[in-house]
């Protein structure tokens, strides 16, 4: 429980109760709590999207707009939050990136080299991809599939109080995989 | 207390207000709603010897022809364009382009005068604003300033800009569609998603809203910012001035052929065959065009629409059927061929029991409402509008990095981290654009920038950390921190085309203070932000490597410090600033001593691996201690 900036009461959420002022957003909000959902690797899109409306009509820049300035800007801020949030969360890559590290996936995704046996696959199926495309994608589209069943597994573990640690690796070797499967361009 | 909302279009503008609950146009003194968007210079001279206002609307449409050079019309094109993009329709223009550099912003020589088209949008605003304090009896409190949802950050710029000069108080820009949409989904009453299909004069828009518990989202827009009814205006000149067989037409003879082209449209809107009677340089032509003929001439550009169309939908990942139904908005929706082409594709007919000449304004003037926060929907709708166009940054070998995808809703923010190239380096040019393409030459360029003050280290060791950030009138800004020292620079982008502040603040004739408070405050919260960061990087920097700090260092920092923290309580912003500098200088040396260090240890093992993941921890830490 944090004090209202303005009036200095008790305040809870992103909009004080009292005097209807916004509160300064945190830096690094947790993307799932500011939408107010629990953290979950299933989610159902729709209702994502109807928690994002939720949260957006009461912190939208508009709702602000014969407010101070100060304040318009902090309603800009927890509304870029918001639809980071959004966006990250309705993403599969992304969220589960963001599930197991916390952070938001880089645009390069990881820096850390795949495995070596990996990188040798990869090369076969893009030397592959050269002579029989449709083989090559074949092929890659059931690495997918493992991969995928892998990252659906983990998840479920991680209820039961297993390690997210090997989600980046397997996010980045589908990152590998999709690119042989569109042949180098995203 | 009330808001406007007023419909800047390429040829005619409107304003509205909602009355009770129900937006209504204002009508000027003669009861039309509709201005031209028209402004004439007369080179008048007042009795003190200033120049006097121009004409405005109608006022200035009077006698066009004979005044063909000194009547400014459709400057809206020319908004946050480039004299460069202006040349290529010169032609067509009934008066001349100020000479200039290629990169300048639009410059207009009407008669001994040299104006831009945000000022002449200035004086249709004021006009507008004007006729609205009349009806009102009392000065609207703000504003809501619609723009094609197309429009690029410079051309938003230019707009707000616009109002602006004109004294105004611009609460939002709006996207058109999505005002239209707005007058519609009220009055409907209902859920689901709509195609708004706006041709106007000089710009077409389509984009496909859903309104779903009271927001209503873009999902996608998209458009092109030189094709409109004006566009069929030309074709049937051209082919006036043709059959005529006149060549090379220009000044009032053009004119003339435009006002008899315009004529003729609405005759071939309303009927089937249009009888012309024109004089045209001393000659009197008399002709008749037939629907058909007309069709043939306008269906290419018509036509043109489609691709936008099939463009909007794709991005929204729907089919044309899919739509709930189709708003037409725009004086060019009434041409028949064009509702043809649009129940063709659409498959359904378009919804029209509104005006589509009049649906934007209402749609401006309900958003200006809400607004108010004291209109019975202020709590129940909201309007998010998208990214019209995606937001990149130049790299290397000129390719385009996308940070801001097209479509993605507002506000929204995206970072991306630069570095140095050589030694010592102490700024970054950046250059930021606009547009989908991979090359950064075939995007619109918005602004280039230099970051400056990036202390002194080795080639890639800087981290300049780069903030983008779009408001929700779509307006980007840039924000910069060097990530280990903080060094903090908030950069307002200038768009390469625009007016920069200067020239924006000497086309104001008064000054502006209301706002002057509001930056007062937002300036000290932000210095006190600034000190207390710098404070939490100091203490941290201290307890981990106090083994560095030699003589009196932690004497002075500790009196430094404990001083700004003081200072932090008070309103004083110039002391905390000043503290903040000199706590920046008195453990610069220090804070050197910790850089080195570090990468002494790193480069012991030389292992360049090694090196990053120090330079990542220094980061890590300084934001860490930041937070
Ligand atoms: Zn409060």
């Amino acid at each position: 429980m944090t004090q209202c900036w303005q009036c200095r009461e008790p305040v809870q959420g992103p909009v004080c109760a009292g005097c209807g002022a916004i509160q300064p957003p945190p830096p690094h909000p947790d993307l799932f709590a500011i939408l107010g959902m629990s953290p979950s690797f299933v989610i159902d899109r729709k209702a994502v999207d109807k928690a994002w409306r939720a949260a957006s009509r009461k912190v939208h820049p508009d709702r602000f707009a014969g407010a101070s300035a100060v304040q318009r800007r902090m309603a800009l801020q927890w509304t870029a939050h918001l639809n980071r949030a959004r966006k990250v969360i309705r993403d599969e890559t992304q969220r589960a990136w963001y599930l197991a590290t916390g952070s938001e996936r880089p645009s390069e995704g990881a820096n850390k080299q795949p495995d070596p046996a990996f990188l040798e696959e990869v090369f076969e199926l893009n030397m592959l991809r050269a002579e029989d495309p449709e083989a090559a994608i074949l092929r890659a589209g059931e690495l997918q599939g493992t991969e995928q069943a892998r990252l659906a597994a983990l998840f479920a573990a991680q209820e039961k109080g297993g390690s997210l640690d090997a989600v980046p690796a397997i996010l980045n070797r589908l990152n590998y995989l999709s690119t042989v499967i569109s042949g180098g361009h995203e | 207390m009330a808001n406007i909302g007023i419909d800047l279009g390429t040829t005619n503008s409107l304003v509205a207000v909602v009355m009770g609950q129900t937006p209504r146009v204002l009508l000027d003194d003669d009861g039309r709603s509709m201005t031209p968007s028209a402004v004439r210079y007369t080179g008048a001279k007042q009795a003190d010897g200033s120049d006097a206002p121009p004409m405005i609307g109608w006022d200035a449409l009077d006698n066009a022809v004979d005044h063909a050079e000194t009547t400014l019309t459709s400057v809206k094109r020319f908004m946050g364009r480039s004299l460069d993009e202006a040349r290529k329709v010169a032609e067509e223009l009934h008066y001349t382009l100020a000479e200039g550099e290629g990169h300048d912003v639009v410059r207009i020589q009407a008669g001994d005068k040299v104006v831009t088209p945000v000022e002449v949008s200035a004086w249709i605003l004021r006009l507008l604003y004007m006729r609205a304090n009349e009806c009102l009896m009392a000065e609207p409190t703000g504003v809501v300033i619609t723009v094609p949802a197309y429009f690029d950050d410079a051309q938003r710029q230019a707009t707000r800009d616009a109002g602006k000069l004109a004294g105004m108080n611009v609460l939002r820009l709006l996207n058109e569609p999505t005002a239209a949409a707005l007058a519609y989904g009220l009055q409907e009453n209902s859920q689901g998603t709509y195609a708004v299909f706006d041709l106007g004069g000089g710009t077409f828009d389509i984009s496909v809203l859903e309104l779903t518990e009271g927001v209503f989202q873009v999902l996608s827009t998209a458009g092109d910012t030189r094709l409109g009814g004006d566009d069929f205006d030309r074709e049937l000149a051209k082919l006036i001035l043709s059959k005529a067989g006149i060549e090379n037409a220009k000044g009032s003879v053009l004119r003339a052929a435009m006002e008899a082209a315009e004529q003729a449209k609405r005759d071939l809107t309303a009927g089937e065959i249009a009888a012309i009677s024109v004089e045209l340089g001393g000659q009197s032509v008399q002709m008749q065009i037939t629907r058909a003929e007309f069709n043939d001439l306008i269906r290419p550009i018509a036509e043109r629409t489609l691709k936008s169309c099939k463009q909007a939908l794709a991005d929204a990942e729907m089919e044309p059927a899919d739509m709930d139904g189709v708003v037409l908005v725009g004086g060019s929706t009434r041409v028949p061929l064009v509702r043809e082409i649009v129940e063709e594709f659409f498959g359904q007919k378009p919804l029209s029991n509104l005006d589509p000449d009049k649906v934007v304004a209402l749609g401006a003037a309900l958003q200006a409402d809400i607004l108010t926060g004291s209109s019975e929907l202020s709590d129940d709708l909201l309007l998010m509008d998208v990214v019209p166009l995606s937001l990149g940054v130049e790299t290397m070998g000129g390719v385009v990095e996308r940070l801001i995808w097209r479509s993605s809703p507002i506000p929204v923010t995206a970072s991306e981290t630069f570095t140095t190239q050589v030694d010592g380096q102490n700024a970054v040019d950046l250059h930021v654009l606009q547009g989908e393409r991979e090359l950064a030459k075939d995007n619109r360029s918005l602004a280039r920038f230099k970051l400056k003050g990036i202390p002194d280290m080795p080639a890639g060791l800087p981290r300049v950390k780069v903030t983008f950030t779009v408001d929700a009138d779509g307006i980007l800004s840039v924000s910069a921190t060097e990530q280990y020292t903080k060094t903090h620079a908030e950069i307002e982008v200038q768009p390469s085309y625009g007016l920069s502040d200067d020239e924006i603040e000497n086309m104001l004739e008064s000054a502006i203070d209301n706002a002057e408070s509001d930056v007062d405050q937002r300036l000290l919260i932000e210095a006190r932000v600034e000190a207390q960061q710098v404070l939490a990087v100091v203490d941290k920097s201290v307890k981990a490597d106090v083994d560095l700090l030699g003589g009196n260092e932690t004497q002075v920092i500790s009196q430094v410090s404990d001083a700004l923290r003081e200072a932090c309580e008070s309103d004083d912003r110039k002391r905390i600033q000043e503290l903040t500098t000199k706590l920046d200088e008195v453990t610069a040396p220090f804070a050197q001593r910790r850089i080195e260090r570090d990468l002494k240890l790193a480069l012991e093992g030389q292992d360049a691996l090694q090196v990053l993941d120090v330079l990542d921890r220094t980061v890590k830490a300084a934001e860490d201690a930041a937070n």
